[in-house]
C-alpha cells in the first residue's frame, strides 16, 4: 500500500502541471487577481473623487449664499442652464453632471419657512460624489438653520436632542465580534474549501484511474501480486493527500495575502478576529475535513477507474462539483442549524460545524453525530470503491 | 509446464442494439451476453514456446487475460507448476510475467523505476531489485536510457523497458499478448530475441500473434482458436502438416474445418 502511495506521490511531485494548479495557482495567482481587480477599484474610486463635477443651479436667487459658496468650490464647475429649459433632459445630455433646484422658501429662519426641499437631478446609476459633497456644503447651512432654531424657542441640550430624535431605539447586541462576523462570513468559508478540496484532488485522482488506463499500465498493474484493496487504499491515500494539501495551501496562502493587505486597513479587525478562534477549534476544523476529503477521493477515484480516458473522467467529474454545491447552499440558508436531523446530512452538518466553530457557538455534542455520519458515509465510499476495483466491467470496458 | 482445461467466459452485453451485423451473426452471441470463450484448452511444457493464433475477435486477448489472472474465468481450469491460477490468483501472480502490445510506462518515472516499482509490487528487496536491473540493462542493451524519463522513450526503448518490468520478479511461465504488432522491425527484433532467451533458460512461453513468420522461427506448439474454441491444438510440425505450402494454408484449413 505504502510503495503504492510513494510511487504516486513521486510522480505527482514530477508533474508540473498538477503542481501548477495545486501550489501556484492558490499561492500567486488567485491574490494576484484580487489585486488587479482591487487595483482597478481603486483607481476608479480615486478617479471619482477627483473628478471636476460640472452642475447647474435653478433658482439661484434664493440662496446666494448657497450659490456662492458652491462656486467657491474646487470640485465644481458651474454651467449654465437656460430658464425653463427641462432640466431632466438636460442631465440626462451630460450638459451637467448634476442641477440643482432651489425652491422660492429657502431661508435659514426654519420656523417660519418649514422644511426646505432641494431637488437634485443626477444620474445616479453610476458611482459618483454628486450627494457626498454636496451635502457637505449643505449641511452647514442646515445646522445654522436648526441652531437658529432652537435658541430663539430657549431649549436646552437635551430638548434639543429629544427634538431631533424624540425615540431613540438602543440595540444591545449580545452577539459578540466574532460571532457577528462569524455569521457573515462562517457559511462561505467551507464552501471555499470544500470546492478547493475538490479541485485539487481532481487532477490527481483523473491521472490515477483513467490515466493508468490511458497509458496501458492498468492491466500490469492489476496483475502485480498485491491485493486489490491495498492498490485501492494507495491510490485513494495520495488523492485524499493531495486534496488537503491544496486545500491547506490555499488557506494558508489566503490567510497570509489576508493579512498582508490588511497591514494598515483593518488589520486590528482581523486580527482580533483571528485570535478569538482558538487553536483547538482549528484542529477540530481541520480533522472534520479528514473524512469529507475522504468520500471526495472516494467518490473521485470510483468515477475516474471507470472512466476510459481523461477526457471521460473530467466529463463525469465536473457534474460532482455541482452535486457539493448543495449541501453546502443547504448550510448557508436561514434556519438550517446544527441541531437533530440536520447534524446528521453529510457536507451540511461539516459546513454548518465550520461555521458554528468561526463563530464561537458550537455545540461540542453534535461534534458525535457529524464524525460518526461522515466517516461512515466516506467508509462505504472506500468500501464501494475496492469492489469497484474488482469488477472486470469496470476495469475492461 | 502450463496446463489449460475447457476455459470459458462470457460478457454481459450492456445495449444489444449497438451491436454490429457480424457480431450479431456471431454464433457466440446468446441472449444478453457474449460468450467470448467458449471452449479453449492447451498445454505447454518447460522449454516450449506455443504461439497462439486465431482471427481477430477469437477470443485469443480474453484467454491470455484470463492466464495472467486479470480476468476470472467462468469456468475451465488453469494450472502453472501445480497451482491452480483460478482459485489462487495472488500466488499465480508471482509466477507469471506478461507482457501486451498495448502495455505502457509511466511517463513521468524513469525507467529504472518504472522496473523497481514492479519488482517491490512482487516485494523484491532494494538489492535484489537493483541486481536484476542491470543484469536486464545488460541483456537488453538499456545502460544509455535507464535513467531518463520513460515518457520521451522511442518504442523500442518502451518495448524494452516493458520487457525488463515483465519479467524482473524471474516469472515461471511468460505471456505475451501481441508482443509485436504494431513495432517496427528492430523493436520486433527485441522480442523474438527475448523470447527465444526465455526458451533456452527454459522458462515456457505462450505468445499470441498475427504474424506466421514468427510462428515459424519460435514455436515449438501451435494453437489456433476460432470463434472462443480451440480448433487445433498440436506441435509445429502437425500444424505445418496441416496443408501443402505455406502456413497461411494451414492455418486457413484448420479455421474452414472447425466451420
Amino acid at each position: 500500500m505504502w510503495k503504492v502511495m510513494l510511487k504516486e506521490i513521486k510522480e505527482l511531485l514530477r508533474d508540473r502541471k498538477t503542481l501548477f494548479f495545486m501550489v501556484a495557482l492558490p499561492i500567486l495567482v488567485f491574490p494576484l487577481l484580487i489585486g488587479v481587480v482591487m487595483f482597478f477599484a481603486g483607481k476608479a474610486v480615486d478617479k471619482a473623487e477627483n473628478k471636476v463635477l460640472d452642475y447647474a443651479v435653478v433658482g439661484a436667487q434664493y440662496a446666494p449664499a448657497l450659490v456662492e459658496d458652491l462656486a467657491a468650490s474646487d470640485l465644481f464647475n458651474q454651467v449654465m442652464i437656460d430658464e425653463g429649459q427641462d432640466i431632466a433632459a438636460f442631465v440626462k445630455s451630460e450638459q451637467a453632471d448634476f442641477v440643482l433646484v432651489i425652491p422660492d422658501n429657502f431661508s435659514e429662519d426654519a420656523l417660519q419657512s418649514g422644511q426646505i426641499e432641494l431637488s437634485l437631478y443626477l444620474n445616479d446609476a453610476g458611482l459618483n460624489m454628486v450627494r457626498r459633497r454636496l451635502d457637505k456644503i449643505v449641511d452647514v447651512y442646515a445646522e445654522r438653520s436648526q441652531q437658529k432654531a432652537f435658541a430663539s424657542l430657549e431649549l436646552d441640550e437635551s430638548q434639543q436632542q429629544a427634538l431631533i430624535e424624540p425615540i431613540v431605539i438602543k440595540k444591545v447586541d449580545v452577539a459578540d465580534k466574532r460571532e457577528n462576523w462569524g455569521e457573515k462570513i462562517g457559511g462561505m468559508i467551507p464552501y471555499f474549501i470544500f470546492m478547493l478540496c475538490l479541485q485539487g484532488a481532481m487532477i490527481p485522482a483523473t491521472d490515477l484511474g483513467a490515466g493508468e488506463k490511458e497509458r496501458g499500465t492498468l492491466e500490469t498493474l492489476l496483475i502485480s501480486p498485491i491485493e486489490r484493496h491495498k492498490l485501492v487504499l494507495g491510490k485513494f491515500l495520495t488523492i485524499a493527500l493531495a486534496g488537503a494539501t491544496s486545500a491547506l495551501i490555499t488557506v494558508s496562502s489566503m490567510a497570509v495575502w489576508g493579512l498582508v493587505i490588511s497591514q494598515g486597513m483593518a488589520i486590528k479587525m482581523v486580527s482580533e478576529f483571528m485570535s478569538a478562534i482558538n487553536a483547538i477549534d482549528f484542529v477540530l476544523m481541520f480533522l472534520m475535513l479528514v473524512p469529507v476529503v475522504a468520500i471526495f477521493s472516494a467518490v473521485l477515484l470510483s468515477l475516474s477507474i471507470y472512466a476510459r480516458s481523461f477526457k471521460e473522467a473530467q466529463g463525469y467529474m465536473t457534474p460532482l462539483v455541482f452535486a457539493v454545491i448543495v449541501p453546502v447552499m443547504l448550510a448557508m440558508l436561514p434556519g438550517v442549524e446544527l441541531k437533530g436531523g440536520w447534524a446528521w446530512v453529510p457536507l451540511t452538518n461539516v459546513a454548518l460545524a465550520i461555521k458554528e466553530l468561526i463563530k464561537g457557538t458550537m455545540d461540542y455534542f453534535q461534534l458525535f453525530a457529524i464524525f460518526s455520519s461522515t466517516a461512515v458515509i466516506a467508509g462505504a465510499l472506500l468500501y464501494f470503491c475496492v469492489y469497484w476495483f474488482n469488477k472486470e466491467k469496470v476495469l475492461f470496458r | 509446464m502450463i496446463e489449460i482445461s475447457n476455459l470459458a467466459k462470457k460478457f454481459a452485453v450492456e445495449n444489444p442494439k449497438k451491436l454490429s451485423d457480424q457480431e450479431k451473426k456471431d454464433p457466440r452471441l446468446k441472449g444478453r451476453f457474449f460468450h467470448s470463450v467458449r471452449d479453449v484448452s492447451f498445454y505447454c511444457e518447460s522449454g516450449e514456446v506455443l504461439g497462439l493464433l486465431g482471427p481477430n475477435g477469437a477470443g485469443k486477448t480474453t484467454t491470455l487475460r484470463m492466464l495472467s489472472t486479470a480476468l476470472t474465468p467462468d469456468s475451465g481450469e488453469i494450472i502453472i507448476n501445480g497451482t491452480n491460477v483460478v482459485t489462487k490468483p495472488v500466488v499465480a501472480r508471482q509466477m507469471i510475467g506478461f507482457l501486451s502490445g498495448s502495455t505502457g510506462l509511466y511517463g513521468r518515472l524513469t525507467g529504472r523505476e518504472n522496473i523497481a516499482y514492479f519488482g517491490q509490487l512482487h516485494g523484491m528487496s532494494e538489492e535484489q531489485i537493483d541486481a536484476k536491473i542491470s543484469e536486464l540493462a545488460d541483456i537488453l542493451d538499456m545502460h544509455t536510457f535507464l535513467d531518463r524519463r520513460s515518457e520521451n522513450f522511442s518504442t523500442g526503448m518502451k518495448q524494452k523497458t516493458a520487457i525488463a518490468r515483465a519479467v524482473v520478479h524471474d516469472p515461471k511461465v511468460v505471456i505475451l499478448d501481441e508482443p509485436t504488432t504494431g513495432l517496427d522491425i528492430m523493436a520486433a527484433q527485441t522480442v523474438l530475441d527475448f523470447i527465444r532467451r526465455l526458451k533456452d533458460q527454459g522458462v515456457p512461453v505462450i505468445f499470441s500473434t498475427h504474424h506466421l513468420d514468427e510462428v515459424a522461427e519460435l514455436c515449438d506448439r501451435v494453437t489456433v482458436i476460432h470463434h472462443g474454441k480451440t480448433h487445433f491444438s498440436d506441435s509445429f510440425d502437425a500444424f505445418k502438416a496441416q496443408a501443402e505450402g505455406s502456413l497461411h494454408k494451414s492455418f486457413m484449413h484448420v479455421i474452414n474445418q472447425g466451420a
